[in-house]
């Protein structure tokens, strides 16, 4: 699997792009983290972009559930979205998308991020 | 009827291992591969299980995989040599709870029971056996 990340205006967006199993979970989770704020500031919101995404796994969901806790924690506004049908499945069956955005694509996701009062 | 088999050392290495098994059985049976997941998700979240629960006390424990297509009904059977355990014994995950109280503990089993039209679990001398039947549509 591979994933990296895009730091825009809005938003961090964390793309997330092959196989998401047991083995790719821990590599997948320090980009996370990283996107969380890891590395200093912490975005005022994160997306990861799963159009890309193949295959999850219950450990490769466990990433998910984690940075979904972390941005609440922080006030962060959190989203998933571009989910393929086999991920989607997936996320529905765990009930993960009744505590999460889930949203069509990275647009509508880009679109949904909360504005801060100028 | 179409039967494979394999058998690895119970470390969380051979899971790719095995994953490239059932894709290759998978192409071998011309299946269509757009059905796959729902087995790649069951070996997956059962080896694991094994690897993280189930070595016999003292030494490596072995897992053996097989897969039998019948008519169009396919067969994933899992063996291991760990202490006697069920999995089908684990309590369903609580799907509905808030976000801070989720857990990711008992899903895979979860996700194995819904995604499967039938799951048997039984002891046979020394091992464990979990048989996961799913038609396949052509």
């Amino acid at each position: 699997m591979k994933a990296r990340v895009e730091v825009l205006d809005l938003a961090t967006v964390v793309i997330a792009e092959g196989r998401l199993d047991f083995s790719a979970a821990a590599g997948f989770q320090a980009e996370v983290e990283q996107a969380l704020g890891g590395s200093g500031k912490a975005p005022a919101a994160l997306i990861i972009d799963c159009a890309g995404l193949e295959y999850v796994s219950s450990a490769g969901l466990r990433v998910f559930l984690l940075a979904a806790r972390s941005a609440q924690r922080a006030g962060m506004w959190f989203a998933v979205c571009g989910l393929r049908q086999v991920v989607r499945e997936v996320f529905s069956l765990s009930g993960f998308s009744q505590v999460m955005n889930v949203l069509p694509d990275r647009a509508s996701a880009l679109a949904q991020v909360p504005r801060k009062p100028a | 009827m179409t039967e494979c088999r394999t058998t690895v050392p119970s470390e969380a290495d051979q899971l790719p291992v095995l994953a490239q098994f059932l894709l290759e059985f998978w192409s071998a049976a011309d299946l269509p591969p757009a059905q796959s997941v729902p087995f790649e998700i069951a070996l997956e979240e059962i080896f694991m299980n094994v690897v993280m629960h189930g070595s016999p006390a003292g030494r490596q424990g072995r897992v053996e995989v097989c897969l039998a297509l019948v008519d169009n009904n396919l067969t994933l059977a899992v063996e291991d040599d760990g202490p006697p355990f069920d999995p089908l014994t684990v309590p369903d995950p609580d799907t509905q709870a808030p976000l801070e109280e989720r857990r990711v503990g008992g899903l895979g089993v979860y996700f194995v029971r819904q995604m499967m039209d039938a799951v048997s679990y039984r002891r046979i001398g020394p091992r464990n056996e979990l048989r996961m039947t799913k038609h396949v549509a052509r």
